[in-house]
């Protein structure tokens, strides 16, 4: 009977349910939209970082990351060729890397010099997808050179342009040699397109002397879940390198991963504090506006226990009416945006990449949170008519009835 | 049923209002003693005290001194919880107006007291049923208050005041808010339920030929009682 009294309760004034039903999927929606539009954004991230980055692991020496010495190669193992052999594996290349100097005739910069095989890299890193300008190494220049956008702005280089790039060799002595301007890339990695520039492997191993050695094998993999079983076992073939994940190579990504949820929390705190002050608002207001009711069912014998809940249940049907078109509607709109995207670019040309991120976002429905953000929408909404219910117990039958 | 013994048994009662600043003494030192079955009126100029004393009497509001005794239970000395419990069950109410609840049809409004009750279901069908033939308003049991005249709703409002079997019944200005007609037909109802069922009713009005209707008549001014016409005949 009460429960009766409650959902007849919330049609008497249509417009007031129906903020409250409103706010409550609206609440409901953001929370949903900011874990979507979080995991989205991690999802392309982490893709990029794997995909167009660094690949699912990387191997080096030992001592390579220290100070990237021209000497500290990989050794000649039959085991890096069995690892391009394992069912898992994807894709491998290999790259000779040095850290060196690039200078123009109007300045210099310190840059990370990648010596790599084009078609290799073109299906690891997707580094031809990556050029604005010019084409991806070809024969017809002699050292042709790949530079990022920010750095050839910074050192106005443009297609054709000449440099020259200094670093030491293998023995320790300087080198330097000219290169010219084949493309200019741009990546989600702005600060990365600042640093590396790539040459081809063939040109950079003459002039470090290393032959036909190299300082880096990448690995991509078929399926992301395979990673940490993988990477066990291709340590254990090669246990005197040092194997790393993409977790390891690119330890913000990792933060981020992590933190996530740490953060999509925050803002669905924020979220709920909106959503709890709607509510206690317009339960409030119902309560004054039915005053003299109920105090008279007070005074016909209905005690406090049962007027709290009849205005509880107020709040709880609104809230199990407003959740289900909530999710729906959430479920709908989150997918629609999966499918074409959120472009963030209107908001600023790098406010995305330059935190390494892509400026369309895909959000993605967060399955594995939707209990929890439900949950907490629930509660909130019901802890928000605790008030307003707390409220109506202290109404006093006479004064109730006078109004 | 056993005449003459008492429901009501009040001593001393006074309600004083604003006792800091100018006080209202609204009941002032009141008596009064009305035993099972009576049929009887309170009036008295409008600020004479008959609401102050009718909600004193039903448990709404609780006196600065004096005890009320009903059904030998002094009801000045329950806890608020036990005397929402007490109103519940042994006293029924009917007020001037909006005494219904707008979104409960009039069936569920009587059975809304039978709930609290938690009375058996069984039994409230075929009570219901018999409230509503006793108060006329067979046809009408599945309407909402909205859909019902002011006399037709203080009708329900009489039956609702009769479905917890109370000690007795409070009813402040039942029709004050009614056209002559209604108000005679409500008159009649109750008259017919203290005659026929011995539902002792104590009701306030300004109306003469309410007056007029009742058995006893008890006068109050500035919070005292200044005449009381004892019953003239016994149901
Ligand atoms: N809450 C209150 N605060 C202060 N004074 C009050 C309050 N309630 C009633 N009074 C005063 O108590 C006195 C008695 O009021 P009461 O309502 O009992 O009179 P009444 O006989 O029912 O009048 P009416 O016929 O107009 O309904 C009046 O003087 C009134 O002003
Ligand atoms: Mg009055």
């Amino acid at each position: 009977m009460i429960l009766m009294m409650a959902w007849r309760n919330i049609w008497r004034n249509k417009s007031r349910s129906m903020i409250i039903i409103f706010s409550i999927m609206l609440g409901l929606f953001a929370g949903l939209f900011v874990v979507a539009i979080y995991k989205g954004m991690l999802r392309s991230k982490v893709r990029s970082v794997i995909d167009r980055e660094v690949g699912h692991l990387q191997i080096h020496q030992s001592k390579f990351k220290e100070d990237y010495l021209a000497e500290y190669v990989l050794p000649e193992s039959t085991a890096l060729v069995d690892i391009t052999q394992l069912p898992e594996v994807k894709l491998t290349t290999q790259r000779s890397i040095t850290n060196g100097m690039l200078s123009t005739a109007t300045g210099s910069a310190g840059v990370t010099i990648l010596g790599i095989v084009p078609n290799e890299e073109r299906a690891i890193s997707q580094l031809a997808e990556k050029i604005i300008e010019g084409d991806y190494f070809t024969e017809k220049i002699r050292n042709p050179v790949m530079v990022g956008r920010k750095l050839a702005r910074k050192m106005k280089l443009k297609i054709k342009s000449k440099l020259v790039l200094t670093f030491t060799d293998s023995t320790n002595s300087i080198v330097s040699a000219a290169f010219r301007v084949m493309a200019i890339y741009e990546s989600e990695n702005t600060p990365l397109d600042e640093r590396n520039v790539y040459v081809f492997r063939d040109d950079l191993n003459k002039l470090l002397g290393i032959g036909s050695s190299v300082h880096e094998m990448v690995v991509l993999l078929n399926r992301d879940e395979d990673l940490d079983r993988v990477t066990k076992e291709i340590q254990g073939m090669v246990p005197s390198l040092q194997v790393d994940t993409w977790k390891n190579l690119s330890p913000e990504t990792e933060l981020m991963v992590d933190t996530t949820n740490e953060y999509s929390y925050i803002i669905l705190v924020i979220i709920m504090l909106a959503l709890a002050f709607g509510i206690i608002n317009t339960m409030l207001m119902a309560i004054l506006e039915r005053t003299r009711e109920l105090g008279m069912l007070v005074a016909l014998g209905m005690n406090k226990v049962r007027l709290f809940f009849l205005i509880l249940w107020e709040t709880v049907f609104l809230t199990m009416v407003g959740c289900p078109f909530g999710l729906l509607f959430s479920w709908l709109w989150i997918n629609y945006l999966n499918r074409n995207g959120v472009d963030f670019s209107r908001f600023g040309e790098d406010m995305m990449s330059s935190f390494g991120f892509t400026n369309v976002i895909y959000p993605e429905f967060p399955y594995d949170n939707v209990i929890v953000i439900f949950l907490i929408v629930v509660i909130t909404a019901i802890l928000s008519s605790l008030f307003p219910a707390l409220k109506a117990l202290k109404l006093q039958p006479v004064e109730a009835l006078r109004k | 049923m056993m005449k003459n013994d008492t429901v009501i048994d009040a001593h001393n009662i006074s309600k004083i209002y604003n006792p800091e600043t100018i006080p209202v003494f609204a009941v002032n030192d009141v008596h009064l003693h009305l035993n099972r079955g009576e049929f009887t009126a309170l009036v008295g100029p409008s600020g004479s005290g008959k609401t102050t004393l009718l909600n004193l009497i039903g448990g709404l509001d609780r006196p600065d001194t004096g005890n009320i005794l009903i059904n030998n239970i002094d009801i000045t000395k329950l806890s608020a919880n036990k005397l929402i419990t007490f109103r519940l069950n042994h006293i029924g109410f009917v007020f001037q107006s909006f005494n219904l609840i707008p979104v409960l049809t009039a069936r569920e409004n009587v059975e809304m007291i039978m709930h609290l009750q938690k009375s058996q279901r069984m039994d409230r069908d075929t009570r219901i049923k018999q409230l509503f033939e006793e108060v006329q308003l067979s046809d009408k049991i599945d309407s909402r208050p909205s859909q019902l005249s002011g006399g037709q709703q203080q009708r329900v409002a009489v039956a609702r005041a009769l479905a917890s079997k109370p000690q007795f019944v409070l009813a402040d200005e039942p029709t004050a808010n009614l056209d002559s007609k209604s108000a005679s037909n409500l008159l009649d109802i109750m008259a017919k339920l203290n005659t026929e069922e011995h539902i002792t009713f104590l009701f306030s009005t300004h109306d003469q030929r309410v007056i007029d209707r009742a058995r006893r008549v008890i006068t109050l001014v500035d919070g005292k009682i200044v005449s009381d016409t004892l019953p003239t005949s016994t149901a």
